[in-house]
């Protein structure tokens, strides 16, 4: 169940990725359409982090490409954003919050060009669009795992990208704080940005996502959330485990009420 | 007390040597990479012996040029270790400098008929006779000691490196994917402040020796990082505890009539020892930058 579209923000080609010589994504071939909020779920080890690293070159794959604006990813390194997963960076480093955020701003500065007052300014309106402006002088090892999340968003957010990848940027933030960030996330959409989010939870997946990815090493599903977001699609991603989960979602859906949200 | 212009000088090439060194210490410490340090000021032995033989002088460019490519190659024989052969860091950087600096050991020997050069004179340097060094022209002006215009130009170099490169210096230390992403060579990044290392080492070792340049680019990193957590007091505390360990270091050792390089990473070491007790009983007023203590909203 694998929707291609004309003219992808992103066209992944025949991908397959090893470590070792173990392939852990195998010919994965999709393409994604600009504006879209586009949501990757799978299991566990399902190779979601490995898929969005090799779209940014951090991973060299064994065979395929990635194209992005129909370009090679150097081409168009400044139009592309990226939230690594929190536990990548040690939070000892001594900088503050905004330091932090002002870093999604050097892209674009170039070498030995310095963050001026209009860095400044755009890293605390983004640092204000999560909700974390009182916060701007605060060392980072003094936030908490939530918070942490919020400042690598305002990074990415600071870069003022095209396409943005996520990579769970929702691990440990608190439904309230989540809600408004997918929100923020759709505004970025509905004005012509696309963001690729890593994510676990199907509920939130099935509200807020335009487009989803279903992974399992291979690609199960690529398309249009009312297309794919299915029983038989969750099954083949997810294996026998997720029965109980399919008909928790299904009860949910019918009856058209989430008890975890409010 | 009159003005001792020996003292002087000693203690400010002293100090030159060690805000250098702790500059780019605070870096690699931020990096992790502290023992990286080690290993390259040990490694970059056989790009002396070889600068040396080929230039006859233990005072030419073409050994500080040796002496840098050794410190890249050590650095890339580290990674290489490290991420292809699958060896943990500490590992292959223990086997990276031992053998590098062996090679040096053989080579000194091996040559030791043609050049003034041995393992003493490399290991351990002498800050004391940094007076009776002067650097005379041609004409026969006198300059001035040798070692201090070397080490106050690795002084600019150092200053200058860091002030261009400052921001992506923090954003590959921070984050090196997020860097790459955005096509910030974290790679190149890291070989200049590897390249710049060596040099610091080789410019360093006369005075101070090949030994105890890897305190001063641990220690006063590591003791400013107990009582600050941002970067710019970071960088000054490092500097000013470089040039205390100086000044004390110089007059302890006169005082006690010892090595003076010996004596400033001593009184380092003692006062990084102090840190650590103090900070064990840390005061309120030490606690970090917290102030907002109201909830927020989103």
């Amino acid at each position: 169940m694998i929707t291609q579209v004309e003219n992808p923000v992103l066209e992944i080609h025949d991908l397959t990725v090893s470590y070792d010589q173990n392939p852990v994504l195998w010919n994965v071939d999709l393409s994604l359409p600009a504006g879209s909020l586009v949501g990757i779920l799978g299991p566990n080890g399902a190779g979601k982090s490995t898929l969005i690293k090799a779209v940014m070159g951090l991973i060299t794959p064994t065979s395929g490409y990635v194209k992005v604006f129909d370009k090679p990813l150097n081409d168009v390194r400044a139009r592309i954003s990226y939230v690594p997963q929190r536990e990548s960076v040690d939070w000892n480093f001594p900088a503050s919050v905004l330091d932090v955020v002002m870093m999604g701003t050097y892209g674009k500065l170039g070498l030995f060009r310095r963050p001026g007052k209009k860095e400044k300014e755009l890293a605390l309106k983004c640092l204000e669009q999560v909700g974390m402006s009182g916060f701007a002088g605060r060392q980072i090892s003094e936030l908490s795992g939530g918070q942490q999340q919020r400042v690598f968003i305002a990074r990415a957010l600071a870069q003022e990208a095209d396409l943005y990848l996520m990579d769970e940027p929702f691990a440990g933030v608190d439904m309230s704080t989540e809600t408004a960030i997918f929100q923020l996330l759709q505004e970025m959409t509905a004005s012509g940005k696309t963001v690729i989010v890593v994510h676990h939870d199907i509920h939130s997946a099935m509200t807020f996502f335009d487009w989803l990815i279903m992974l399992n090493l291979h690609l199960v599903a690529s398309g249009p959330k009312e297309l794919v977001m299915n029983e038989e699609m969750l099954r083949k991603t997810y294996g026998g485990k997720l029965n109980l989960l399919t008909r928790v979602t299904d009860l949910i859906r019918q009856k058209d009420f989430n008890p975890l949200k409010s | 007390m009159t003005f001792d212009s020996n003292a002087f000088l000693i203690i400010f090439t002293g100090s030159l040597i060690a805000i250098s060194c702790g500059f780019l210490g605070v870096f690699m410490m931020l990096r992790k990479m502290s023992m990286t340090g080690d290993a390259i000021s040990h490694a970059v032995l056989p790009g002396i012996v070889i600068g040396y033989f080929v230039s006859g002088s233990q005072r030419s460019l073409e050994v500080i040029i040796g002496a840098g490519l050794l410190g890249i190659l050590a650095t890339l024989m580290i990674d290489w270790l490290r991420k292809r052969a699958r060896v943990q860091l500490d590992a292959s950087i223990g086997i990276t400098f031992t053998l590098l600096f062996a090679i040096g050991i053989i080579l000194i020997n091996l040559l030791a008929y043609k050049v003034d050069l041995d393992q003493e004179c490399v290991l351990y340097g002498e800050i004391a006779y940094l007076p009776i060094d002067s650097w005379i022209t041609k004409s026969g002006l006198n300059l001035g000691p040798r070692i201090t215009w070397l080490a106050g130009l690795n002084f600019l170099f150092v200053c200058g490196f860091i002030y261009l490169l400052f921001k992506e210096l923090i954003l590959t230390s921070f984050d090196e994917n997020f860097s790459s992403v955005m096509g910030i060579p974290a790679k190149g990044v890291n070989l200049a402040l590897m390249s710049i290392v060596s040099y610091t080492t080789v410019s360093s070792f006369e005075s101070v020796g090949a030994i105890l340049v890897v305190a001063l680019l641990v220690v006063p990193p590591a003791t400013a990082f107990l009582w600050t957590k941002s970067l710019m007091p970071l960088l000054k505390l490092t500097a000013a505890m470089g040039i205390s360990i100086s000044v004390l270091g110089y007059y302890l050792a006169y005082w006690i009539d010892s090595s003076i390089a010996g004596m400033m990473v001593t009184v380092a070491g003692v006062l990084f020892g102090i840190s650590v007790l103090v900070h064990s009983k840390k005061p309120m007023w030490l606690g970090g930058t917290s102030s907002v203590k109201e909830p927020f909203g989103v």
